[in-house]
């Protein structure tokens, strides 16, 4: 039985992680990088062990080091959170070589899923519903027409090595196919120095739908529904929900029973989520797997009822699943607000620096959480997630009442935060219709970027606050001295007075 | 004693002429204001004018008469012309106008690269220098044509907040 964990991350998740282990007896060992000495999760945890320089190759990315650090303390088991090493094949092995317990999926698992063309493969084998289109590489411009005329416009070329956007290519028809083909081509050969491009039916107006799947080493999987993730800027997700306003119950049971049978197709072991693209009209298709616990995994949890680190730590136990499927049920509505530090005014670019002020929301149906503390100074290396703000209500209008509540409460001061342009995504009526798709940010875009208005009093109250803090702050420096002075030649003059009789 | 205090392209006169506590008494421009002001935290004024609460957060730049100022509505870069300020301009005035040669990131980060050198004619809209924060990379683009004058850091650089990184001229 695991009884000393070691969390292989920083921030918010690694704190989320002690939280249960600290809930359930198990002593927990943080690991931190040269900019991390001062982060909450080092203080939180029982045990800390340095691993070295700040950027994240040489330390949360670092195997031998994190390795040395759990032998160094005797933890039994590692967690590996979101991001860094919870997705890496290499790792998951290296712990079960080094009798580590890695508390998550198998290598294999990991591996399958994290190569695009095998997991469309494999998931096509399953008989789960992939996006049309081909794997195979495009080779020559008679191939690229043959194939556009099977898929049908409008359709995608992606580079096979891509990611992040780049290599892509919408083509709306039949005119634009060639010349988009070789100008995929050349994009994916200047990015990744490989040519290959395969092409994918493009998806109008697509919902990212994605389902959270439990799965222990006896062969049970179980789903715990969706998660709404459509409300995303620069293809990061920013604000989650669940119930997803687009499900119905009919298409919650076929999508949750093809997250089993994907789960069950590579022998998953842990917690994972399954993502699905949905279009208007309902068509799903598997999108990827994540072999981790997501970002996003308290609003399943606040839904459901189950502490999904827990369940992960009983699986990486042997034991069985403490619930069957058919005792799960959604109770009440749940968002996840994504607490960035950035300026939304200028492209979301990150601000790093110090917090010289924090004021927490709390109070019936928040969650918070987060990492930073007054004085904290964000560092630079890592990612610009501040926290995560959860509101449940019972209804979807008064969760989304409460999160407005919250946001309200939230006060950040001395970097740029989201939390403005968080609290005008509850005003906005297709939000609250919830009516929106990937599109959201672009399509609102007046609403959310319209700058507010600072007239000629705004701007001099502006002012007026920089001058006062200003006189006082060189009031400060000068007039110490000044009564120093004063004080002295006053009790000097006393002094002779009382002296010479003057 | 009046100052000058610029908030991005307007500039201001500002004048205390009555202070009791909270309750002051200024000036801005022809404009009198009777308010009350208080700092209630570290770094952010509660105003009461007329009836209405405003809430203006400060930090501090790079000297002590630099701020970044958040109110409700939009933030502002505002600088502190005092007598020191005015003659140091003034003596600048004399040689030539900087601000929009000088490339500088608004956040600190590591330069990750400079694909230009010193001497180079660049173009508008040409990348010159690459600032990596927080996974994300940002690029510095000529905003006219202009020539490359000295390059102040080197790729791997660590840069703080606003340092100038390319003099161009």
């Amino acid at each position: 039985m695991i009884r000393k964990v070691l969390i292989a991350n920083r921030g918010e998740i690694a704190i989320r992680v002690m939280r249960s282990c600290r809930e359930l007896g198990l002593v927990t060992v943080g690991v931190y990088s040269e900019a991390d000495r001062k982060s909450m999760h080092v203080r939180y945890a029982d045990e800390a062990y340095f691993i070295g320089p700040a950027p994240s190759r040489e330390s949360y990315l670092n195997i031998d080091n994190i390795i040395e650090a759990a032998k160094k303390s005797g933890a039994d088991a590692i967690h590996p959170g979101y991001g860094f090493l919870s997705e890496n094949a290499a790792f998951s092995d290296r712990c079960k070589q080094e009798g580590i317990i890695f508390i998550g999926p198998s290598a294999y698992s990991i591996a399958t899923m994290g190569d695009k063309i095998m997991a469309r493969q494999t998931m096509t084998k399953a008989g789960i519903p992939v996006v049309p289109g081909t794997t195979k590489k495009i080779t020559d411009e008679n191939m690229a027409l043959e194939i556009a005329g099977q898929i049908g416009f409008p359709l995608m070329i992606k580079a096979s090595a891509g990611g992040g956007g780049k290599g892509m290519r919408l083509v709306r028809d039949y005119h634009d196919m060639i010349p988009s083909f070789l100008t995929a081509k050349s994009e994916a050969m200047n990015a990744f120095g490989n040519d290959s491009v395969y092409i994918e039916k493009y998806i109008e107006s697509p919902h990212h739908i994605e389902f959270q799947i439990l799965a222990d080493r006896q062969g049970n999987v179980i789903h715990l529904f969706e998660r709404e993730c459509s409300i995303q800027r620069r293809h990061q997700k920013v604000i989650e929900e669940t119930p997803s306003p687009l499900m119905t119950p009919e298409l919650r049971d076929e999508m949750g029973k093809f997250a089993i049978a994907a789960a069950k197709a590579v022998n998953y072991e842990s917690a994972g989520t399954i993502e699905f693209i949905v279009s208007d009209a309902l068509e799903y298709y598997f999108l990827e797997m994540n072999t981790r616990l997501q970002v996003e995994h308290p609003i399943t949890e606040r839904v459901v009822g189950v502490d999904l680190v827990k369940e992960q730590i009983n699986i990486a136990n042997g034991l069985p699943l403490t619930f069957r499927q058919e005792e799960l049920r959604q109770n009440g509505h749940a968002i996840q607000c994504r607490i960035y530090a950035e300026d939304t005014d200028h492209n979301f670019m990150p601000q790093p620096g110090v917090v010289t002020h924090i004021t927490v929301p709390l109070g019936l149906g928040v969650r918070y959480d987060g990492y930073v503390y007054e004085g904290y100074e964000i560092p630079m290396y890592y990612d610009p997630l501040i926290s995560k703000l959860i509101s449940w209500g019972k209804t979807r209008p008064e969760s989304i009442a409460r999160m407005r509540r919250a946001l309200y409460e939230y006060k950040i001061t001395g970097v740029k935060t989201n939390i403005k342009f968080l609290e005008r995504i509850m005003d906005i009526p297709d939000f609250i219709g919830g009516k929106y798709n990937t599109h959201f940010i672009e399509q609102n875009h007046d609403r959310l970027f319209a700058p507010k208005l600072c007239g000629t009093e705004c701007e001099d109250m502006a002012m007026i606050a920089c001058f006062i803090d200003y006189l006082d702050k060189i009031e400060k420096i000068q007039p110490q001295k000044f009564t120093e002075e004063f004080a002295s030649t006053w009790k000097d003059f006393g002094r002779k007075r009382n002296v010479l009789r003057l | 004693m009046a100052y000058e205090i610029k908030l991005e392209h307007r500039t201001a006169q500002i004048e205390l002429l009555n202070r009791a506590g909270s309750k002051v008494l200024l000036a801005v421009d022809d404009r009198k204001y009777e308010l009350d002001i208080v700092m209630v935290e570290k770094g952010v004024y509660s105003i009461l004018y007329h009836g209405h609460s405003y809430n203006v957060e400060l930090i501090e730049g790079e000297s002590s008469k630099e701020y970044i100022v958040n109110t409700f509505a939009r933030s502002f870069i505002a600088e502190i012309i005092d007598a020191e300020t005015r003659y140091q301009q003034n003596r600048k005035l004399g040689t030539k106008a900087e601000g929009d040669n000088n490339i500088s990131s608004p956040m600190s980060g590591k330069v990750v690269k400079i694909p230009v050198s010193a001497g180079d004619k660049v173009t508008t809209g040409q990348t010159l220098i690459v600032v990596e924060a927080m996974k994300m990379q940002s690029e510095f683009k000529a905003t006219a044509d202009r020539t490359v004058r000295e390059i102040l850091v080197k790729e791997g650089d660590i840069v703080n907040a606003h340092q100038v990184m390319i003099k161009l001229e």
